[in-house]
């Protein structure tokens, strides 16, 4: 037998007392992740503030320079569908990252100095995709195929983007700001705003703002938003479904910093090898749907059916997407895949008549064989009132 | 080599610094490496985790793959030559890099065993908790090796072929070479600590059995299973925890500036599974009766 001190001579007369050391460890790292979690989302104890405080505080806000990474998840309840993200064609970065967030997650960094000078960053695997504002020039850049996109903003253009947060605006947010500002502005007298204490996000406090539909038809159960206690910054937004107990969509920061990012996070140039494509016009959000208009010009305006979180949109699609017709074009592929994917969707019908159903955890849709498309934040059943009601 | 070369040189080496009393004794650790890099095997598989890079550097060369040819990284490397090291471990970090690891590893107690010098070594006044710091302390160093087995050819191929211009990062910037060759380092000493941790769960297994090589594909199941694992989505809540799954966030260190929050998470889980594996390698072996 090798030779022990005396500290060891337990082990000795107990061999299997030395398993308790391995265990002992594991225990510690599973305590130690326990906690540092727990402590995280422990309430932090702030002075109270009332939902209209806070409105005003965020208000106020604005905007203020800041840097970190931003983690969205989405458990929309949607199926696969490939192509989709293609079909924009070459209008560029808007679609194919939209679509990329309808599931799973995702990961952003963000740097914001000023309106002139913003940079986010989809990362992920070993790609990157950076949108970068720096003053009149605005950068696309995407590393899995080395090609940058400039942008040269005319005045026009830089005045409407001051307004908005950078990048393609979308309908669903992308940074806690735009977030909040879409919710706050969906909300009047169909809501139950309320505060619920405090929160902790990116190890910071943060008051909660609670906002709950009176409605109780809709599928969004309630939508949090943190707000950052010292700054008034939203630090997160969470929309949580009647139907799952984890948040149906979440954008948060799980890091972030206040302090003024350096300018040379703002200064791209385009490396040797890299596809520049240059464009004077700026890629305003409203181009591509102007596009998308004029394609039907004989099509209805879409039109919605009840008010507030329970709002039913009824509307024509565009009638390449039609099912049943079929388009020549290089798009063709790409409609067929999406055609696969909704004969894979159940079929519905009723006294509005037929078509296929789409149900995710915030909301339904469906698509009717004579071409309309009814969608909104509610159970199947009211999409059919909505549809019989035209 | 037979045990009988070995032994008399290793019993004298440890039985001279007995009153030592550091927990990792340098003479053993020196002797035990000089095993690990005489083995034939060893020097083999060195070679193999050596060509890749090579292969791949000259395939490059000879026909430019386009964006999103191949895997990670290959179609950068005509711009910089320091991708090929890049490349090449993103290539073997899956599989032949474990697969070394665990030919170590199994060989480490469980081929001592099988070869009957176990025994003998232990007639040596050193306690088994050292012995078995030291087989740990050569298998760690023996993941910095195999990793460098990758990275050197791999750089000094990349050079001779495409050169040294500066290197594009992920996030669009330029790095000059002194720059680009930290952050390889980086990402050298960042997956060979990954080894590492799975070096102690090849350790722990190695002292479960008397036959190497099945202590070794005991091992190389352990690892193909975690990347199963990690590839099934709806066991996300585990990914986090296995033991390669921030392997994959090497390229973090490719971007500027680098985003770091993946790479210490896997840090910090390599250094848990070292310590917890270690510790059930040591309550398995310093209890154990070795009978042959």
């Amino acid at each position: 037998m090798p030779r022990h001190d005396g500290g060891m001579r337990i082990f000795d007369e107990h061999p299997r007392a030395r398993w308790a050391a391995p265990v002992a460890a594991a225990a510690v790292v599973g305590a130690a992740t326990f906690t540092s979690s727990h402590l995280a989302s422990a309430d932090p104890s702030l002075p109270h503030r009332s939902a209209a405080q806070l409105l005003v505080d965020v208000q106020k806000a604005g905007l203020t320079p800041l840097s970190g990474t931003i983690v969205q998840t989405a458990n929309l309840g949607l199926p696969e569908l490939p192509g989709i993200g293609a079909a924009g064609g070459d209008s560029g970065h808007g679609t194919t990252s939209l679509t990329s967030m309808l599931s799973g997650t995702h990961t952003w960094r963000v740097w914001y100095a000023s309106p002139q000078q913003a940079r986010l960053a989809l990362v992920g695997g070993t790609g990157e995709t950076d949108v970068i504002r720096n003053g009149k020039d605005l950068w696309v850049w995407s590393s899995s195929d080395k090609s940058a996109a400039h942008h040269v903003l005319s005045q026009a253009d830089q005045k409407m983007a001051d307004q908005h947060a950078p990048g393609p605006s979308s309908t669903l947010p992308r940074t806690p700001q735009e977030a909040a500002q879409q919710a706050l502005a969906a909300m009047g007298p169909t809501t139950d705003v309320t505060t619920s204490g405090t929160a902790s996000v990116a190890g910071r406090s943060a008051y909660e703002l609670v906002l709950k539909p009176r409605d109780n038809r809709t599928l969004v159960a309630s939508v949090r938003i943190a707000i950052d206690a010292a700054r008034h910054v939203p630090l997160r937004v969470q929309v949580f479904s009647t139907k799952i107990a984890n948040p149906a969509f979440e954008v948060g920061f799980t890091h972030v910093d206040f302090g003024k990012p350096a300018a040379r996070q703002f200064a791209f140039n385009p490396p040797p090898g890299t596809k520049v494509t240059t464009s004077d016009t700026g890629p305003g959000a409203a181009a591509p749907k102007v596009d998308a208009q004029s394609k039907g010009p004989e099509q209805v305006a879409p039109k919605a059916v009840g008010t507030g979180w329970t709002t039913v949109v009824v509307a024509h699609l565009p009638s390449a997407a039609e099912p049943g017709t079929s388009s020549p074009g290089g798009a063709d592929q790409q409609l067929g895949q999406l055609q696969a994917v909704l004969k894979a969707l159940p079929k519905v019908s009723g006294a509005w008549g037929s078509g296929r159903l789409l149900t995710g955890t915030l909301f339904s849709a469906v698509l009717t064989d004579d071409g309309r498309v009814a969608v909104g934040a509610v159970a199947p059943s009211q999409l059919y009132a909505a549809l019989a009601a035209r | 080599m037979s045990a009988a070369d070995v032994l008399p040189s290793r019993s004298a080496t440890a039985s001279r610094q007995g009153e030592g009393r550091r927990l990792v004794s340098t003479r053993l650790l020196a002797s035990e490496l000089r095993l690990i890099g005489g083995r034939r095997r060893n020097q083999a598989g060195l070679v193999v985790l050596a060509a890749v890079p090579i292969m791949m550097a000259i395939a490059v060369k000879v026909s430019t793959p386009g964006p999103g040819d191949g895997p990670d990284f290959l179609s950068s490397i005509t711009s910089n030559g320091l991708f090929v090291p890049f490349a090449a471990l993103s290539v073997e970090i899956a599989m032949f890099l474990p697969l070394a690891m665990s030919m170590l590893a199994g060989d480490s107690v469980a081929g001592e065993a099988n070869i009957g010098t176990l025994r003998y070594l232990l007639t040596v006044p050193v306690d088994r908790a050292r012995l078995l710091a030291v087989k740990y302390a050569s298998l760690c160093l023996g993941a910095l090796w195999g990793v460098a087995a990758v990275v050197i050819p791999g750089a000094v191929a990349g050079i001779a072929l495409f050169g040294t211009g500066d290197m594009t990062t992920l996030s669009g910037s330029q790095l000059g070479f002194g720059a680009a060759v930290w952050r390889l380092v980086l990402a050298s000493l960042y997956l060979s600590a990954g080894l590492a941790a799975f070096a102690a769960i090849g350790l722990f297994i190695s002292t479960l059995t008397e036959q190497p090589i099945g202590a070794a594909i005991a091992i190389m199941v352990v690892n193909i299973l975690a990347w199963i694992l990690d590839a099934v989505p709806q066991l996300g809540w585990l990914h986090p925890w296995l033991f390669m799954h921030d392997w994959l966030a090497f390229p973090d260190l490719l971007r500027d500036p680098i985003q770091w929050s993946n790479l210490l998470h896997g840090l910090g889980i390599d250094l848990a599974y070292a310590v917890v594996f270690w510790l059930a390698a040591w309550a398995r072996f310093a209890g154990k009766d070795i009978t042959s």
